[in-house]
């Protein structure tokens, strides 16, 4: 019980869901870096912006359930992200667009760059978040600064 | 993460296969006989790749990632040259040469070392967000 309200705390289930949204991307995008002249392969990505919209709502329902900010968050899975006990996996689907070359490949090297390296961006800015939330955790635990 | 890891290494592997048969292509470019020395031209190799490393222990890690299913031999005609005097010369005086147009092959090597720098990079954003994570642990 104790544990389980100083796990949920402030930020601290945010900070984790946008981690692992971020850390399974970035699976993602090795994969289809890895595939850059794989004929015949699609890249696949998921939308950013459609995970925070989700997140987002589970913020605003958490906030509205416990007028503050403890508790669980409560993600609903959506048509690419898929939550089950906590845990998010991806369900990436082709985005239309780009030339095909004529490998029937329609990769696009330097927008696949740029989603790596926002998204490593990402992941470094929310994990820097967790470390100081579990600073103040601990400094708070052993009383020592 | 690790997972991420290994894709980008077979990214790597595949791309250095395809640089390796792209040098075999290019050091054959005059090969007019096999190693028997048999009048028999050079055939140029086509590296194809496919989604998915076999070489990988889980199912998840089988679907992620790129490996060269096989490596083709290129059927098209040889590159007839009139030197009547050669050994390997046909009854007409026509010697069989490899078709390989080292053009192609210099815009192949370019993309196969772009393609693996890309996975380079891929592979050191990795280990810096593995390292990030593990210094959440203290």
């Amino acid at each position: 019980m104790y544990i389980e309200s100083l796990t949920n705390a402030d930020a601290l289930p945010t900070l984790a869901a946008s981690m692992q949204f971020a850390a399974r991307r970035h699976e993602l995008i090795t994969h289809n870096i890895a595939n850059l002249s794989t004929p015949m392969f699609q890249p696949k990505d998921v939308s950013v912006r459609g995970f925070q919209e989700n997140l987002g709502e589970a913020i605003d329902g958490r906030r509205r359930a416990r007028m503050g900010n403890g508790g669980p968050l409560n993600m609903e899975s959506s048509r690419e992200v898929k939550v089950s006990a906590g845990r998010l996996s991806l369900e990436p689907e082709e985005p239309s667009g780009n030339v095909l070359f004529h490998d029937r490949n329609n990769r696009d090297l330097e927008r696949t760059m740029q989603d790596l390296a926002e998204n490593f961006a990402a992941l470094r800015v929310t994990s820097e978040l967790m470390r100081s939330r579990m600073g103040i955790l601990s400094a708070a635990i052993t009383l020592r600064p | 993460m690790y997972g991420a890891l290994d894709t980008s290494v077979s990214g790597m592997v595949a791309q250095r296969v395809r640089m390796n048969t792209i040098a075999a292509n290019l050091a054959n470019r005059s090969t007019v006989a096999d190693a028997q020395g048999n009048a028999a031209p050079y055939q140029r190799r086509i590296p194809i790749f496919e989604v998915g490393d076999p070489s990988a222990q889980s199912a998840e890690g089988r679907s992620s990632g790129v490996h060269v299913s096989e490596i083709l031999l290129d059927e098209a005609p040889p590159r007839m040259v009139l030197e009547p005097n050669s050994p390997y010369a046909d009854a007409d005086g026509y010697v069989a040469y490899p078709n390989i147009d080292p053009m192609t092959e210099q815009v192949s090597i370019m993309e196969a070392a772009r393609a693996y720098e890309a996975n380079v990079a891929a592979a050191e954003a990795t280990k810096s967000l593995v390292a990030q994570l593990v210094r959440l642990l203290g």
